[in-house]
C-alpha cells in the first residue's frame, strides 16, 4: 500500500535522525554508496567487454586466443561484482543487527528512565511490541530495503550517464521511460490508495472476524452454534478474498506500469539500435553494449519497488522508536544524587499530584509524617490518591507541589535507587515474571538463600501450595508456566517483601484478592514481622496489618487516630 | 513430523486450487520466457542488423521483440493476481480446518492454547500458510520450469552451451537455497534466543514498576543485553552466509556467461554456430538467471511455512475432552434437577484436583450461589455443567441422566450460560440475543429484552435491536454487554441458568443493579451464580463455598427450597 507523500519525504529525515543516534549508520551508508558505485562500474565494464568480444568474433572472426584478455577481464568483473555483492550484503546485515540491538537497548534504558508513571496503562504492552516486532521491521529496513534503495538511486544515473556518452539517442529513450516511472507510480499509487482506503474498513473487519470467532468459541459452543461459526469462518475468508483481490487488481497496477516501462524501454532501444545498424550509423559494439546495460537501468528500481513494504514498515518502526527516545526524562534520574542518611522520618509536606493532561488532581494536598516503626493506613474511596501517595514515596511520580524529605534530606536531590533500597512494596497488581517461584521471590533480594525464600513463602501463606508442587520453589510460573490466581500472586508479592527485609514497607491493597479466612491467617503470621518496621498500607479496608497506629483519610483532608 | 510430511499434509488440507495455480505458473513461466526472448532476441536482432541485410530481413524479428516487450508485464501481473487468488482460496480451507481443530476442544481442552496470545498466534500462523503457494511453490515451480526451458532453447542453438548453462543453473538452484534454509533466522539457536529476548523485553517493560521498586532493573537489563548480544552475534554470522549466497549467485552467472561465450566462440570457429547467433548465448544466460533468486527466497519462506504448519498440526494431537455418545439419550422433559455426586476432576494426571469430591443438587427453580477465590474450582464447575470437560470420578446428572449419556448440544440447550465478560460478536444487538436460537420469535426476544432490563436503553437507539454492537461488542458498555448476554441466555430457552461471574469488570452500582435484575428475570429458572464476591450472594437459597476444589462451607438457610446436601 503506497504511503502518503508526506511519509515518504520523511524517509531521509529518519535516516539522518537514526544516524545521529547510532554512529554506525553513517559509516554503513557511506560504505553502501561506495559499493553501489563500484558495482555499477562493474556492470558497465561487463557490457563493454561482452560487446567488444562479440563484435570481434562476429564481424572480424576473432578466435578464442585473440579475445582471451577480454574474456579473462570479463571473468574478473564477475568476480569483482560477487565480492562487492558479498561486501554489501554482509555490511547491510551486520549493520542492521547492530543498529537494532543498539536501538533496542537505548529504547529499554530510556523507558526505564522515564519510569512507571510514563509506562502506565497500555504503553508497556505497546512498547514491548515496538521493542520486538518494531526492531525486527527495522532489521528488514536496514538489511534489505536500504541497500537496494541506495542502488536504485545511484545505478540508473551512472548507467544513463555512460549510455549518453556512448549513444545519446538510446539514452534519450531510456530517460523518457524513466521519467514516466514516477508519473505512473503516482497515478496508479493514488488510485490504489483511494481504493484501499475505501475498502479498509471492510478489510479490517473481515480479517478481525476470524480471530473474533476463534476467541468466541466457548460462547458459540455454549449456545450450540459451533456449526454457524464454521460457516462464518468460511464466509468471512471468502469475503476477504474477494475484497482483497479487488484492491490488489489496482495495487499491482503500479508494478505493472513499472515492468511495462522497463520492457518497452528495452524493446524500443533494441528496435532503434537495429534500424540504425541497418543505416550503418552505429557500430555493433555500441549497439550490443547499450543493449546489455538497458535492463540494468530499470532493475534496481524494480527491486526497490518490490521492497517497498519493508521500507514503510521500517520507517514507521523507526518513527515510533525515535519518538520514545525523544521523550525528555524527569530531572531526577535513577542513579545520581545523595544517599539518604536514614529511612525515617518520612515527611510529606503539602504534596499534591496532577498528572499531565488531566484537569483533576490525582492527589489533593497532603501533609503526613511517618515516624520510625509507625503503622499507618491510607483509606479513602478509589481515586482519592492512595496509590499515588505510594508512587510519590517510591519516586515513580514527582509531586506537582510540595516536598518529600527522608530523614531530613529532600527526596528531589536523592539517588532514587539508593532510597529504594530502604523500601519494600506490594503493588496492587504484582507482576509475575516468567521464571520459577524462587526467581520471582529473589526479586526482593537476589542474594537470598533457599531457606530464606522458603521461610518468606511460608509467612505469606504459600507453604501449602509449594508443598503440593512436585518441583516446589523451582516450579515455573508466569507465561507458559503454572497459572497463579490473583490471590496467589498477591501472596507471592507479600513473600517478596519479606525477602526484601527493608525498614519501610508499602502495601497497596494487599488483601484485595484474599478471602477473609486467608487474610486473618496471614495477619497473624505476619504481625511479628511488621513490628519495628515503618508500614504504610493503602486499602479500602484491610485487617492484614493488625496494629494500625493511625488512619489517614484521603479525599477528606483529615487525619484521625485510632 | 518430517518437513515433507508437514508440507504434504498442508497441501492436502488446502484443497489445492489447481485452476488458479496453473494459471499463475503458466503466466509466470511465460513472463520468464518473454524476458529471455526479449534479451536474446534483441541480441540476435542487432547482430543480424550489423550485416545490413535490409529492413525486410529483420522486420519480423523487430515485431517479435516488441511483442515480447509488451506482453511481459501483463503476464507478470496475471501471475501475481492468480497466485494471490489461489493463496486466499487455500486460506479458507486452512482456516476452517483450524476452527474445526479448536472447536471440539474449546474451551477447557485447549490447555495453554486457551490463552488469547496463543490463539492469536495460531491465527497468525494460519495466515502465514498463504506463503506456501504465494511465495513458496509458485515462484519455485516457475523458476524451475523457466530454467529448464531456457536450457532447452539454448540447446537448440548450441548443445554444448546448454550443458554449461544447465550446470550453472543447477548449482544456483540448489546450493543457495540450501544455505538459506540452513541459516534461516527461524531455525535453531537464533530462534530460541530471539524468543528469549522477546520474553525478557515483555518482563522488563511490564514488570518495570516491580523491578524499579526492588532495584533489580540493572540486573534484568544486563541479562537482556547479554541475550541481545548473542542474538546480534548470531545475526552477524548469518550475514556471512547471506553474503556468500549472493556472491555465489553472481559467480555462477559469470561462469554461465563466460562459459557459453567460450563454447560459442569455439563453435563459430568450427562453423557449428552462425556468428549472428553468438550474442544470443550470453544474453539468454543472463536472462535465464533472473528468476533464480526467487528460489532462495522461496526456500526460506517454505521454512517459515513448515514451522508454522508444524505448530498448527500439533493441535491435532491434543485429545478431545468430550465426545458425544453413539446413541445419546433424549433430554429429560421440563425443568430437570442438576446434581453432582462426589465429583472429582483434574485436567491431567500430574495436576492437582480442580474439583475434589463435590456433591450438591440444584432443584428446579432453586437459587444457588457458589463462591470461592480464583483457583477454587469455580470455572471447573462450569466446565462440567456445560459438558466442556468430563468428570474424572463421580457423577454429574441432568434430570437423573448422567451427562456423558446426553448429546453435548442437548446439555447446553438445557443449561444456558451467561459467561464472564460476555463475548459479543460483530453484528446487531438482535443477532447477538438470538445466537442460541436464531428462530426465536419476536415476542420471545421482546420478553427477554424486557426481563434483562434492556428495553429502555434499546428504545433510545435509533436503530433499536438492529444497532450493530461493533467488533467484539466494542461499542457497548460493560453493563449493557452483560445484559445482552443475559437476554441471550433467556432466549436460548434452557431451564437452568449458569451465571459465571457476570459482574466481573463492572463497578459496584452497575453490578448490584444487574444482579437484582438477574434474580428478577430468573423467574422459574434454576439459577446457579458463580462469583467471588460474598456481597453478591444475598437472597440466594444456598451458598456453597469452594476452596481448592472442595466444598468447605455450606450456608444452607432454613428457607432453603429443595436443596439437599449430602456430605
Amino acid at each position: 500500500m503506497p504511503p502518503p507523500a508526506a511519509e515518504r519525504r520523511f524517509g531521509g529525515l529518519i535516516d539522518r535522525r537514526l544516524s545521529a543516534r547510532v554512529a554506525l549508520t553513517r559509516r554503513y551508508l557511506v560504505l553502501a554508496v561506495s559499493v553501489g558505485v563500484a558495482a555499477t562500474a562493474c556492470v558497465v565494464a561487463q557490457a563493454v567487454l561482452l560487446a567488444t568480444i562479440i563484435e570481434r568474433v562476429v564481424l572480424h572472426r576473432a578466435t578464442l586466443g585473440a579475445v582471451r584478455p577480454e574474456i579473462i577481464a570479463l571473468g574478473l568483473t564477475f568476480g569483482a561484482r560477487a565480492a562487492l555483492g558479498w561486501l554489501g550484503e554482509v555490511a547491510a546485515q551486520r549493520t542492521s543487527a547492530t543498529v537494532t540491538s543498539v536501538l533496542r537497548r537505548q529504547l529499554l534504558r530510556h523507558a526505564l528512565d522515564l519510569g512507571p508513571g510514563w509506562l502506565a496503562g497500555e504503553r508497556a504492552g505497546e512498547l514491548s511490541l515496538t521493542a520486538t516486532r518494531g526492531t525486527a521491521a527495522l532489521d528488514t529496513y536496514f538489511g534489505r530495503y536500504l541497500p537496494v534503495a541506495v542502488l536504485a538511486g545511484l545505478a540508473p544515473l551512472g548507467i544513463l550517464a555512460w549510455v549518453a556518452y556512448t549513444d545519446w539517442v538510446s539514452s534519450l529513450i531510456l530517460v523518457g521511460m524513466i521519467a514516466l516511472v514516477p508519473i505512473a507510480m503516482i497515478f496508479f499509487g493514488r488510485e490504489a490508495t483511494k481504493r484501499t482506503r475505501r475498502q479498509w474498513r471492510r478489510l479490517s473487519s473481515l480479517s478481525a472476524r476470524f480471530l473474533e470467532l476463534i476467541q468466541g468459541l466457548p460462547t458459540l459452543r455454549a449456545f450450540g452454534r459451533g456449526d454457524q461459526g464454521r460457516r462464518e469462518v468460511a464466509a468471512a475468508t471468502e469475503g476477504l478474498r474477494q475484497t482483497t483481490m479487488g484492491t490488489l487488481r489496482v495495487a499491482f497496477l503500479s508494478a505493472l506500469a513499472m515492468e511495462f516501462l522497463a520492457g518497452i524501454g528495452v524493446g524500443l532501444v533494441a528496435m532503434v539500435l537495429g534500424l540504425r545498424l541497418l543505416g550503418g550509423t552505429i557500430s555493433l559494439y555500441t549497439a550490443l553494449a547499450v543493449l546489455l546495460v538497458s535492463p540494468e537501468v530499470f532493475l534496481p528500481l524494480r527491486r526497490a519497488g518490490a521492497e517497498f513494504h519493508a521500507s514503510t514498515e521500517g520507517q514507521a518502526a523507526a518513527e515510533r522508536i525515535l519518538s520514545v527516545l525523544d521523550q525528555p526524562v524527569d530531572k531526577r534520574t535513577r542513579r545520581e544524587g545523595v544517599a539518604p542518611r536514614s529511612a525515617t522520618p518520612i515527611v510529606l509536606a503539602n504534596i499534591a499530584v496532577t498528572y499531565p493532561g488531566r484537569d483533576t488532581p490525582a492527589l489533593e494536598p497532603l501533609d503526613m509524617t511517618l515516624e520510625s516503626g509507625e503503622h499507618v493506613a491510607l483509606v479513602g474511596p478509589s481515586g482519592a490518591g492512595k496509590s499515588t501517595t505510594l508512587a510519590v514515596l517510591l519516586g515513580f511520580v514527582a509531586p506537582t507541589t510540595g516536598t518529600v524529605t527522608i530523614g531530613g534530606v529532600d527526596l528531589e536531590g536523592m539517588s532514587l535507587s539508593q532510597w529504594r533500597r530502604s523500601l519494600a512494596w506490594v503493588p496492587q497488581r504484582p507482576y509475575l515474571f516468567s521464571g520459577t517461584i524462587a526467581e520471582n521471590l529473589a526479586i526482593g533480594d537476589p542474594g537470598a538463600d533457599t531457606a530464606m525464600l522458603r521461610h518468606a513463602a511460608e509467612l505469606a501463606g504459600l507453604g501449602e501450595l509449594i508443598d503440593q508442587l512436585p518441583r516446589g520453589l523451582d516450579t515455573v510460573v508466569g507465561d507458559g508456566g503454572l497459572p497463579l490466581s490473583a490471590g496467589e500472586r498477591q501472596r507471592l508479592a507479600i513473600a517478596r517483601v519479606v525477602v526484601r527485609d527493608a525498614p519501610v514497607v508499602l502495601l497497596d491493597e494487599p488483601a484485595a484478592h484474599l478471602d477473609a479466612h486467608t487474610e486473618s491467617t496471614l495477619s497473624h503470621s505476619l504481625a511479628p514481622w511488621f513490628e519495628g518496621r515503618t508500614v504504610v498500607v493503602a486499602a479500602h479496608r484491610s485487617e492484614l496489618v493488625q496494629r494500625i497506629d493511625r488512619v489517614i483519610h484521603l479525599g477528606q483532608l483529615q487525619e484521625a487516630s485510632t | 513430523m518430517s518437513t515433507v510430511a508437514v508440507l504434504r499434509r498442508l497441501l492436502r488440507l488446502s484443497a489445492p486450487p489447481w485452476g488458479r495455480l496453473t494459471v499463475a505458473v503458466l503466466a509466470g513461466v511465460a513472463a520468464a520466457m518473454a524476458t529471455i526472448g526479449l534479451l536474446a532476441g534483441s541480441g540476435y536482432l542487432v547482430s543480424k542488423a550489423a550485416f545490413r541485410p535490409g529492413l525486410g530481413a529483420i522486420a519480423g524479428l523487430l515485431a517479435g521483440v516488441e511483442v515480447l516487450a509488451f506482453v511481459r508485464a501483463p503476464l507478470r501481473y496475471k501471475e501475481r493476481l492468480a497466485a494471490h487468488d489461489a493463496a486466499f482460496r487455500a486460506l479458507t480451507h486452512w482456516r476452517v480446518w483450524l476452527y474445526d481443530q479448536l472447536e471440539p476442544r474449546s474451551p477447557a481442552g485447549l490447555g495453554p492454547w486457551r490463552s488469547g496470545d496463543l490463539l492469536s498466534r495460531a491465527v497468525d500462523d494460519v495466515d502465514a500458510l498463504q506463503d506456501l503457494y504465494l511465495r513458496g511453490l509458485v515462484p519455485l515451480v516457475v523458476a524451475l520450469a523457466a530454467s529448464a526451458i531456457a536450457v532447452v532453447v539454448v540447446g537448440l542453438v548450441l548443445p554444448a552451451a546448454a550443458l554449461v548453462l544447465g550446470l550453472s543453473l543447477l548449482v544456483a538452484l540448489v546450493v543457495p537455497p540450501v544455505i538459506a534454509a540452513l541459516t534461516s533466522p527461524g531455525r535453531g539457536r537464533e530462534a530460541v534466543v530471539r524468543g528469549a529476548v522477546g520474553a525478557e523485553v515483555v518482563d522488563l517493560l511490564q514488570g518495570a514498576p516491580d523491578l524499579l521498586a526492588f532495584g533489580c532493573e540493572d540486573q534484568f537489563l544486563e541479562q537482556l543485553e547479554s541475550a541481545d548480544d548473542e542474538l546480534a552475534r548470531l545475526a552477524r554470522r548469518r550475514a556471512l552466509a547471506a553474503g556468500l549466497t549472493s556472491a555465489l549467485l553472481t559467480l555462477l552467472i559469470g561462469a554461465a556467461v563466460v562459459g557459453v561465450l567460450v563454447v560459442g566462440i569455439e563453435a563459430v570457429r568450427t562453423h557449428r554456430l552462425s556468428p549472428v547467433m553468438l550474442a544470443v548465448l550470453p544474453l539468454a544466460a543472463i536472462a535465464a538467471f533472473e528468476s533464480v533468486p526467487a528460489v532462495t527466497a522461496a526456500a526460506s519462506r517454505l521454512g517459515d511455512v513448515v514451522a508454522a504448519g508444524r505448530r498448527l498440526l500439533a493441535l491435532e494431537g491434543i485429545p478431545i475432552p468430550v465426545v458425544d455418545p453413539d446413541r445419546p439419550e433424549p433430554l429429560p422433559e421440563g425443568c430437570p434437577t442438576v446434581a453432582l455426586r462426589e465429583a472429582r476432576l483434574r485436567y491431567a494426571d500430574d495436576l492437582p484436583w480442580a474439583l475434589d469430591g463435590v456433591t450438591f443438587e440444584l432443584a428446579p427453580g432453586s437459587r444457588t450461589a457458589v463462591i470461592g477465590a480464583s483457583g477454587a474450582g469455580k470455572s471447573s464447575l462450569v466446565n462440567v455443567l456445560l459438558a466442556f470437560w468430563p468428570l474424572s470420578e463421580g457423577q454429574a446428572t441432568l434430570g437423573g441422566v448422567p451427562l456423558e449419556r446426553l448429546a453435548q448440544d442437548d446439555t447446553r440447550r438445557a443449561i444456558a450460560l451467561v459467561d464472564q465478560e460476555a463475548r459479543l460478536f460483530a453484528g446487531t444487538i438482535g443477532q447477538n440475543i438470538t445466537l442460541g436460537r436464531p428462530a426465536a420469535s419476536a415476542l420471545d426476544v421482546d420478553e427477554a429484552v424486557r426481563q434483562a432490563q434492556l428495553r429502555s436503553w434499546v428504545d433510545t437507539l435509533p436503530e433499536g435491536l438492529a444497532t450493530p454492537v461493533g467488533e467484539q461488542g466494542a461499542r457497548v458498555s460493560g453493563g449493557q454487554r452483560q445484559r445482552i448476554a443475559l437476554a441471550r441466555a433467556l432466549v436460548a430457552g434452557g431451564a437452568v441458568l449458569v451465571l459465571d461471574e457476570p459482574t466481573a469488570g463492572l463497578d459496584d452500582t452497575t453490578a448490584d443493579r444487574l444482579l437484582a435484575d438477574v434474580m428478577a428475570a430468573g423467574g422459574t429458572h434454576t439459577v446457579l451464580l458463580v462469583t467471588h464476591h460474598q456481597r453478591e450472594t444475598d437472597g440466594f437459597d444456598t451458598v456453597i463455598v469452594l476452596d481448592r476444589g472442595r466444598v468447605v462451607s455450606l450456608d444452607d438457610p432454613y428457607r432453603r427450597v429443595g436443596v439437599r446436601i449430602r456430605r
